[in-house]
């Protein structure tokens, strides 16, 4: 049925299509609708579960757990809940569970700005917990691709034994648009991990071998484990190639804008080629490579100061233009206005 | 003796860590003991552990295991529980894992009475870091972080989780082996959220600073210190060990709401349409009605209306039940004002 359906909304129907069966929340800014439509879902069906949590760190913790004991487990927070996520996002890693983790981008540091978006929680998501590992996460920019992207994120962390992140802003999840989220076709991965109560594996945090004993002194099985790790991630990363690139014949400049800033810079396409990565980590480096080889001038427009936009420097090799609309500040005139001046110094 | 428990113990990965003499052996061989004599294996039970050296104990059990952020067990527990409801949950962990770091997870697992069974291994004192004060450290103990004794009182999980009903909450030690045994299985069939909080030893980082040469010494200490209760209590005091639990919820009664209603008898009013009421705006010296619940009240006198003068969107003149419902106020604002008609 064609409907008015906000970001959120399409989220959680997104999840449902996946199949999840446990949702754990804390109220925050912008995704306290997920946590409210997943509490009234669960009185009307049994067999999804849903807890509201005393803090972030317990919600992280309880999907992360669900989804060991058998479920589809997805969590919604923001920014400074993320923030308190990041121990259990460690974890999931190490004990390999499949699940979502959703942050609705806002402004920060700390409490920031909480009505207002942001896209500055990119180097959280990207390295937030202790030591190395190698989140995939996905950023849609309309209301239909949060169902379609949330579908993919639960495969993607299926198929990667991983928590993986589906980004949006704090305008995004409010966003109403006309969507029909019925006629959508999904595929659905299904659950390969043997879920508890099937065998007398040790699910730790510690450094340990393939038959989960802890090895606390030994860098060989520690390097042995986060080759495979990196290896799994790459490998999951590789099948969700995912972006959109709309070359304008003739122009020298590149315009780099994800999630719901790439809808605001879309008139610009007009003038500029426009590039929008849609899997956010790991970074899309051989399509940049190849799409920024032919342009002059590489602009980023993004939500915070130039996060994204290192991570172009470093891939393609050289300086980009960063044009950070802070504060929720994502005017187009004035973003037009920047790209006009930067351009011009670069001419002159 | 039947030794067959040890097929709950992962036997291929001893020698385990823990310093000899130390109380988790005594705490994971008597709740393996007593999940065999119940039949619980790793068909139907988890585990779930936090941090330190009690933490370690589910690496050592043959069940699916899991090992946890520091103090986040029961909270990861729960969740197991309320995906598999037909698994047993069990908890095994420490003092500082579950009442300090984990402390606000304790308050709101027991609140929501999960029904997970939680085994505390209370050793007073952080074992595997060093020997530092933990949340449970009897004030005045001289410890890393106390070196003059410590001067904050412990925090008291008896009286923490006997707050709320239901509760099941039990105190005993490893020097009462028998008694601890029975608290174990208590716990494990109790329908709900339960806590046994097992006294127990570090002779390495805790006991010998506090004078103990063996743990024997610390374990004839414990036998002084405490003594056993019979039968199910509602509390313990801190020198007594034994089984204090509730079943039935504190249910806060209903909350009686007083109405007010005017005392004018209905049938000598006016009637009112619509459109008469409409002219009553307070307009050109008329007074203002407004209409709520198909009667007409007179509010000339309030001070929000005065005039042509609004309160926010209520608009004199007009039937305000709707407004009224969805107004943060009740409608006892307006059963103040003298009732003047009914509205056809």
């Amino acid at each position: 049925m064609r409907r008015l359906t906000s970001g959120n909304e399409a989220i959680f129907q997104g999840a449902l299509r996946a199949g999840a069966g446990y949702f754990a929340g804390y109220p925050i800014s912008p995704t306290s609708e997920i946590l409210q439509q997943a509490a009234v879902y669960a009185e009307d069906h049994p067999d999804f579960r849903f807890l509201q949590a005393e803090d972030e760190i317990a919600a992280a913790i309880a999907t992360i757990s669900a989804s060991l004991a058998g479920a589809k487990a997805f969590t919604a927070t923001s920014g400074p809940g993320f923030t308190l996520m990041q121990e259990a996002l460690g974890w999931g890693h190490a004990v390999e569970a499949p699940c979502v983790f959703v942050n609705a981008m806002r402004v920060g540091p700390s409490t920031g700005m909480p009505t207002q978006p942001a896209q500055a929680d990119l180097l959280q998501i990207k390295g937030g917990s202790a030591g190395d590992y190698y989140p995939l996460a996905f950023y849609p920019h309309s209301v239909e691709e949060c169902f379609r992207l949330t579908v993919t994120a639960f495969n993607a962390a299926e198929e990667s034994l991983s928590p993986v992140i589906l980004l949006s802003d704090a305008f995004l999840s409010h966003f109403y648009e006309i969507a029909d989220l019925d006629t959508i076709e999904t595929e659905v991965a299904p659950r390969m991990k043997k879920p508890l109560g099937t065998g007398q594996r040790l699910f730790t945090g510690i450094s340990h071998d393939k038959m989960g004993n802890t090895r606390t002194s030994h860098p060989e099985i520690y390097k042995e484990w986060i080759v495979d790790l990196k290896e799994r991630h790459l490998r999951v990363a590789r099948k969700y190639p995912l972006y959109e690139y709309f070359p304008r014949p003739g122009s020298e400049t590149l315009l780099i804008a994800f999630g719901i800033t790439s809808r605001i810079v879309s008139p610009l396409k007009e003038r500029f080629s426009l590039f929008r990565p849609i899997r956010i980590f790991p970074v899309l480096e051989d399509e940049l490579r190849k799409v920024t080889k032919s342009y002059r001038t590489i602009v980023v427009v993004e939500g915070s100061d130039g996060q994204y936009a290192s991570w172009v420097e470093c891939a393609v090799g050289r300086r980009v233009s960063k044009i950070p609309c802070l504060g929720g500040g994502f005017k187009l005139r004035w973003i037009q206005g920047q790209i006009e001046e930067r351009l011009k110094g670069i001419e002159a | 003796m039947d030794r067959s428990y040890k097929d709950l113990l992962k036997i291929h990965r001893y020698p385990h860590t823990w310093c000899p003499g130390c109380g988790i052996g005594a705490v994971m061989k008597n709740a393996a003991i007593v999940l065999n004599e119940l039949g619980w294996n790793y068909q139907n039970t988890a585990v779930v552990s936090g941090i330190g050296c009690s933490g370690r104990m589910a690496s050592y059990l043959n069940f699916d295991a899991l090992h946890t952020p520091h103090g986040r067990a029961l909270i990861s527990a729960e969740a197991i529980k309320a995906v598999r409801p037909d698994l047993h949950v069990v908890v095994l962990s420490g003092d500082g894992d579950l009442a300090s770091i984990g402390g606000n997870h304790l308050l709101h697992t027991s609140r929501r009475n999960a029904n997970i069974t939680v085994f505390c291994n209370d050793n007073e004192i952080y074992g595997l870091t060093g020997g530092q004060a933990g949340p449970t450290t009897p004030r005045g103990t001289k410890t890393i972080t106390s070196p003059r004794g410590g001067t904050h009182p412990p925090l008291r999980l008896g009286r923490l989780l006997t707050m709320q009903a239901p509760y099941f909450y039990a105190r005993t030690t490893i020097f009462h082996l028998n008694h601890l045994r029975t608290c174990i299985h208590e716990a494990l069939l109790w329908n709900g959220f339960s806590f046994v909080d097992i006294l127990s030893d570090c002779i390495e980082l805790n006991g010998r600073r506090l004078g103990f040469k063996t743990a024997h010494q610390m374990f004839k200490w414990f036998d002084q210190r405490f003594h056993i209760v019979e039968g199910v209590r509602d509390r313990l005091n801190e020198d007594e060990l034994g089984i204090a639990s509730a079943e039935v919820e504190e249910l806060p009664g209903p909350v009686e709401k007083v109405e007010v209603r005017p005392e004018v008898s209905v049938e000598s009013l006016k009637f009112f349409t619509l459109q008469e009421l409409q002219r009553y705006d307070g307009t050109e010296g008329r007074p203002i009605y407004l209409g709520y619940k198909d009667r007409v009240y007179d509010l000339s006198a309030s001070p929000l209306f005065q005039g042509t003068q609004r309160m926010r969107c209520h608009i004199a003149g007009k039937d305000l039940t709707h407004e009224i419902e969805m107004a943060p106020h009740g409608e006892d604002l307006v059963f103040k004002f003298p009732l003047v008609g009914r509205l056809v």
